[in-house]
């Protein structure tokens, strides 16, 4: 095509293949290049000046979005479908973390002591605070002699009632206490009891059952992490749940990497017959 | 155009970093505005505003290089814009055409500018006074930093007939200036 011939500029010179070039990519123009073409370079040098303020205006909006889009940590954009098995891999540390800070809180730490959460939580308590485990035995009957190798249950319910006392509600301050009275044998028995209270460990065998209690259906689902409740599907982490705003699959969304999608290409053809 | 860096600013975009993401969005927001300011000039920052979010959307699918985000950013913008266009016009098959240049109020609004943006302005005004197709072959190539096949497949137009209406953009430019003794 003979793109040297524009007959409605006479006064503009040919622009020549390099020329055209250096001008485009703003580079330096090839010596000898006519110059009438210097004005123009400087015209497409102002095309790329510097920003200017209000086009660095709406940054906040954007932003926004993107803070929506991408939420709290990093596993927002990631496929779900493939997540499965790591999350399975990965529910009992955070059902650990979860337990360890619930069970930092007075009442929790209470129950556990009293032997009367779950037996998964319960584990997690013994491993975690020191509270009794969760046992499978029907508990002993109380005896009014109590041997020394019952250390363990002893500690247990003397820390619970302790713990109890001080931070616990009045309900599970007398859950701790009718269960300690009754391993003592009688509510007068309960300070001489602990007295000789061994730490957990010395006796294991003798570990006290835990009872279906204050607070408990025995579901294992009491966990307090969210997930635990009964959403087996969502995503590990807690913005899963508000499902519009995570796509599952970004390819879905837009086709960032195919560069004529279809509605250019119809553009480009109502482009043409409006021509 | 962030240049080397580019790969690890994305990477970090796509991690959630806040950061990162700005310095793309203050990269090519500038670009973006002055490329829709022309094509589309009465609702140039909504349609920016709108392509953001869109990109947004689908930004951690994305993958490419610098010219492919800037592809990809542009091409997103050029879609509103013709979208836009046809919401607002009768007469949709047109919508683009009736937006596109020759009679933009780019105009300077000397009290609202800092002087030293007068300059991209006037510019941008000469650049509107092209026939639209040559004005937003220039604009791409120009303001949005991208080659001759991107912008080519971008328009749904051959690169021999990009590559042309570039030369004949420039020309008309050097034309008018030349004619107006404008001095930017």
């Amino acid at each position: 095509m003979p793109n040297f011939l524009w007959p409605d500029h006479r006064d503009v010179p040919t622009i020549g293949d390099t020329s055209l070039a250096a001008l485009l990519a703003g580079t330096e123009l090839p010596p000898g290049s006519a110059p009438e073409l210097r004005p123009l370079a400087e015209a497409l040098a102002e095309l790329r000046g510097q920003p200017a303020t209000d086009e660095l205006e709406g940054e906040a909006g954007t932003l926004a979005a993107f803070r929506n889009q991408f939420g709290a940590p990093r596993i927002a954009h990631r496929r779900p479908a493939r997540t499965q098995p790591p999350r399975r891999r990965l529910l009992p540390v955070k059902a650990a973390a979860a337990a360890a800070a619930l069970l930092s809180l007075g009442g929790i730490a209470t129950a556990a002591y009293a032997g009367a959460l779950p037996a998964p939580v319960q584990r997690l308590a013994h491993d975690i605070i020191g509270a009794p485990p969760p046992g499978r035995q029907p508990a002993p009957t109380p005896s009014s002699a109590r041997s020394v190798t019952t250390g363990d249950p002893a500690y247990g319910l003397c820390t619970a009632w302790a713990h109890a006392k001080v931070h616990g509600t009045r309900r599970q301050r007398a859950v701790a206490f009718s269960r300690l009275a009754a391993v003592a044998g009688g509510a007068g028995k309960v300070t001489a009891y602990c007295a000789t209270a061994a730490p957990p460990g010395v006796s294991p065998s003798q570990a006290p059952q835990p009872s279906p209690a204050p607070r408990g259906t025995g579901r294992p689902s009491l966990l307090p992490a969210p997930h635990a409740s009964g959403k087996p599907s969502g995503l590990p982490s807690p913005h899963s749940t508000g499902a519009p705003s995570v796509r599952p699959t970004p390819r879905d969304t837009g086709k960032p990497s195919g560069l004529p999608t279809p509605s250019q290409t119809s553009a480009r053809s109502q482009d043409q017959t409006a021509r | 155009m962030i240049g080397e860096e580019f790969e690890s600013v994305l990477a970090a975009a796509q991690d959630g970093s806040e950061v990162a993401f700005s310095r793309l969005w203050r990269d090519g927001n500038p670009a973006l505005l002055r490329y829709l300011r022309v094509i589309a000039p009465e609702a140039a920052e909504d349609v920016a505003a709108d392509a953001w979010l869109q990109v947004v959307r689908g930004l951690a699918g994305f993958r490419g290089d610098e010219q492919g985000w800037r592809a990809w950013l542009f091409t997103t913008a050029r879609r509103r814009a013709i979208d836009e266009a046809r919401r607002r016009s009768r007469r949709p098959e047109k919508a683009l055409e009736e937006t596109l240049p020759g009679r933009l109020p780019v105009a300077p609004d000397a009290a609202d500018l800092a002087l030293e943006h007068i300059g991209t302005r006037s510019a941008m005004s000469l650049v509107a006074r092209l026939p639209p197709h040559q004005a937003e072959v220039i604009l791409l190539r120009v303001v949005a930093g991208l080659d001759n096949e991107t912008v080519a497949r971008l328009l749904g137009r051959s690169p021999g007939a990009v590559r042309v209406a570039a030369h004949r953009g420039l020309r008309a430019m050097a034309g008018i200036l030349a004619e107006t003794d404008v001095t930017l």
